[in-house]
């Protein structure tokens, strides 16, 4: 069997609210490998975000182990952090795309942080935008666009570095039921057709059963794990 | 990242602020122009000094004055006039008069002393026909022959001649008592009859002292001072004419000629004439006002620079402050990098990138702007322009490449320091603290 995407063992992660330690991981395992389509469910306040930050290379845990490609990042710095980081495909809720570029650039801006030339930044981001549709609108800028095509130009820059897995945080959370069902099918067609790992987290519980795999989290602690 | 692409980057985050960016580089602007203004006249303005006093002080000649203590002990006694020591000898406070024939003491002091003749400079009107005026110049009565052959290049005839054995009626008068504004109004010319009026004030009641005298030669154009040698002010009349017009024998000043125009040569005779007339002359010898004019502009030049340096720092402060706006604004779009994996040092990389572009285009835009300004006010100060005075000082401004690299160098330099702060504060943000930022 091939390295798992990501493997967490015991994983635990407290910060300080104030003068307040608020424990938000209290011993998580998880185990994801490659080709999942994996949904973390869980209300806020259950640790599902802290979860995603520590996946996603963004912050590190407090104790236990995780593993992302077979590398424990606990121990690692910011720098290599940052290399994790070009692994992974994040998509937002709020999109974050840049404002002030277009939809290409904005593919072609996570393609130049990893130093990829011109020529070929340009090509890659304008089949990246065909495969999620958006061939015609790659010039527009973000406020140009819906919620839904928004979703879309990030999901293709999340995929433009050939990520191990991508990460998405309530990727249909804020855009409309019709659009969402659209940007659900691409992700399930990613993962389907292109087998691009996927770790999606949400609340939404209509959105979960999209998922091939669902986790719950609850009060810092997986509270079950099933398979679709 | 690609240096290029930090490079592009940093462009499109300026352009979306460009009235914010115009106003931050406006401030450098302002800084490095000033800078490039003020230093480039002063240089101006020190080579037009040298470049005067080189042509009326000539290396091998030395210039003797009374002393007149305190002050100016040891400098220069002021370029008024028509020459160093402009004023009469009667002012020394020690009542040590020099006399014309005391240019035969100097003369034997020294082998290396070639020539030495005396000056007189008296302050006295000029009148032809209706019109009477006084020029700054003064009445300076000279030695005709020796004269020229020390300044042969200014003591010339532009028009007429110079006799050098002249008759005592004749006058040679410079480019401005010729044309006093230099658009061609005449005031005196060649072979005009002139009156030359000088207030006897050494006795009571002031008698006014005249006498006719023919023009004979006009001066070619000197500009400015005339430091030491002929003036475009002036009126110079034979020595002999000068002693019984003014009726004295006291010199002005004395020019001594040397053999050689070294340094050991112009100290040795410089101490031995001092010493005769036992400390109460002063010996001007053009190396030791260069010298002198030097130390004066480079302490100018400093002080100058460092004003300009104040504007530029101000600039400085308002980069900084722009940056950490610029930095608290788009935190979000750092954390948004940073999660796509852009390192800290490039975060670093674009933010110092944005403020050398702005330094860059302030610098360049400064250094254009500034040589604009100095050549404007260089004409506004000129002797045809409205503030030109009647010495006809012409600047012409210099820039150096040293002050062009200096300009840039501190445009760009002050630029990046002021920016390294807020850089370094956004590449050490958090991503997750900067993608939670609303």
């Amino acid at each position: 069997m091939s390295t798992p995407v990501v493997e967490a063992k015991d994983l635990k992660k407290t910060y300080m609210l104030g003068k307040i330690p608020v424990e938000a991981l209290r011993g998580v395992n998880l185990r994801v490998d490659v080709g999942d389509f994996l949904a973390i469910l869980g209300p806020s306040g259950s640790g599902k975000s802290t979860l995603l930050n520590l996946i996603g290379a963004l912050d590190k845990p407090t104790s236990g182990k995780l593993l992302i490609e077979g590398t424990e990042v606990s121990a690692l710095n910011d720098n290599h952090l940052t290399d994790i980081r070009r692994r992974i495909g994040f998509v937002f809720q709020f999109f974050n795309l840049i404002p002030r570029l277009t939809a290409r650039d904005n593919v072609e801006l996570s393609l130049s942080i990893a130093n990829v030339g011109k020529a070929e930044r340009r090509k890659r981001a304008e089949q990246l935008l065909e495969t999620v549709g958006l061939k015609e609108r790659m010039k527009h800028k973000p406020a140009e666009l819906s919620g839904g095509q928004q979703q879309r130009v990030a999901i293709a820059r999340a995929l433009a570095n050939d990520p191990r897995f991508l990460l998405m945080d309530e990727p249909t959370g804020n855009i409309d039921s019709k659009t969402a069902h659209e940007v659900i099918e691409l992700i399930r067609n990613l993962n389907e057709q292109k087998g691009v790992t996927i770790i999606m987290v949400t609340h939404d519980q209509n959105l979960s059963r999209e998922a091939k795999r669902v986790v719950e989290v609850f009060d810092g602690m997986i509270s079950s794990d099933v398979v679709n | 990242m690609r240096t290029k692409d930090v490079f592009s980057y940093s462009f499109s985050a300026i352009k979306l602020r460009k009235l914010r960016a115009a106003l931050t580089t406006l401030g450098v602007i302002i800084g490095i122009a000033s800078i490039v203004a003020l230093l480039s006249i002063s240089q101006g303005l020190q080579t037009t000094i040298t470049n005067q006093l080189e042509q009326g002080l000539a290396a091998d000649t030395l210039l003797v004055s009374v002393s007149t203590g305190g002050a100016f002990g040891g400098g220069p006694g002021g370029g008024g006039g028509g020459g160093f020591g402009g004023g009469t000898g009667s002012s020394a406070s020690s009542g040590f008069k020099l006399y014309i024939n005391y240019t035969d003491e100097i003369k034997s002091l020294s082998q290396d002393v070639e020539a030495s003749f005396a000056v007189i400079q008296q302050s006295g009107y000029i009148q032809n026909g209706d019109a009477i005026r006084q020029f700054n110049g003064g009445v300076t009565g000279v030695n005709f022959s020796e004269y020229a052959g020390i300044y042969s290049t200014t003591f010339l005839a532009e028009s007429g001649t110079i006799p050098l054995s002249p008759q005592d009626d004749v006058v040679v008068i410079g480019a401005r008592v010729h044309d006093p504004r230099l658009n061609g109004t005449r005031f005196a010319d060649v072979n005009d009859n002139v009156t030359l009026i000088w207030t006897n004030a050494t006795q009571l009641p002031f008698l006014n002292q005249t006498y006719s005298a023919r023009v004979t030669a006009v001066l070619p154009r000197v500009g400015g001072f005339g430091i030491g040698g002929p003036s475009d002010s002036g009126v110079y009349i034979p020595i002999s004419k000068a002693q019984s017009f003014f009726g004295t024998d006291e010199a002005s000043s004395i020019i001594v000629k040397l053999k050689n125009s070294d340094n050991a040569t112009i100290a040795t005779v410089s101490k031995l004439i001092t010493d005769h007339f036992a400390n109460q002359v002063n010996v001007i010898s053009a190396t030791a006002v260069l010298s002198l004019l030097t130390t004066i502009f480079s302490t100018l030049t400093l002080f100058l620079g460092g004003i300009a340096a104040i504007s530029l720092l101000v600039a400085g402060i308002g980069i900084m402050n722009i940056m950490i706006v610029s930095l608290i604004e788009r935190t979000r779009e750092i954390g948004i990098l940073k999660a796509l994996g852009m390192k800290s040092r490039a975060v670093l990389a674009i933010f110092l990138c944005e403020s050398v572009i702005i330094g860059l285009i302030g610098a360049l835009v400064g250094i254009a702007l500034g040589w604009v300004l100095a050549n404007t006010v260089a004409v506004l100060f000129s002797g045809g322009g409205p503030f030109g005075g009647g010495g006809g000082l012409s600047i012409t401004p210099i820039l150096t490449p040293e002050v062009l690299l200096l300009a840039l160098g501190f445009g760009v330099g002050v630029s990046v320091i002021f920016a390294l702060y807020p850089a370094w504060r956004a590449s050490k943000l958090r991503p997750v603290d900067a993608l939670r930022y609303e």
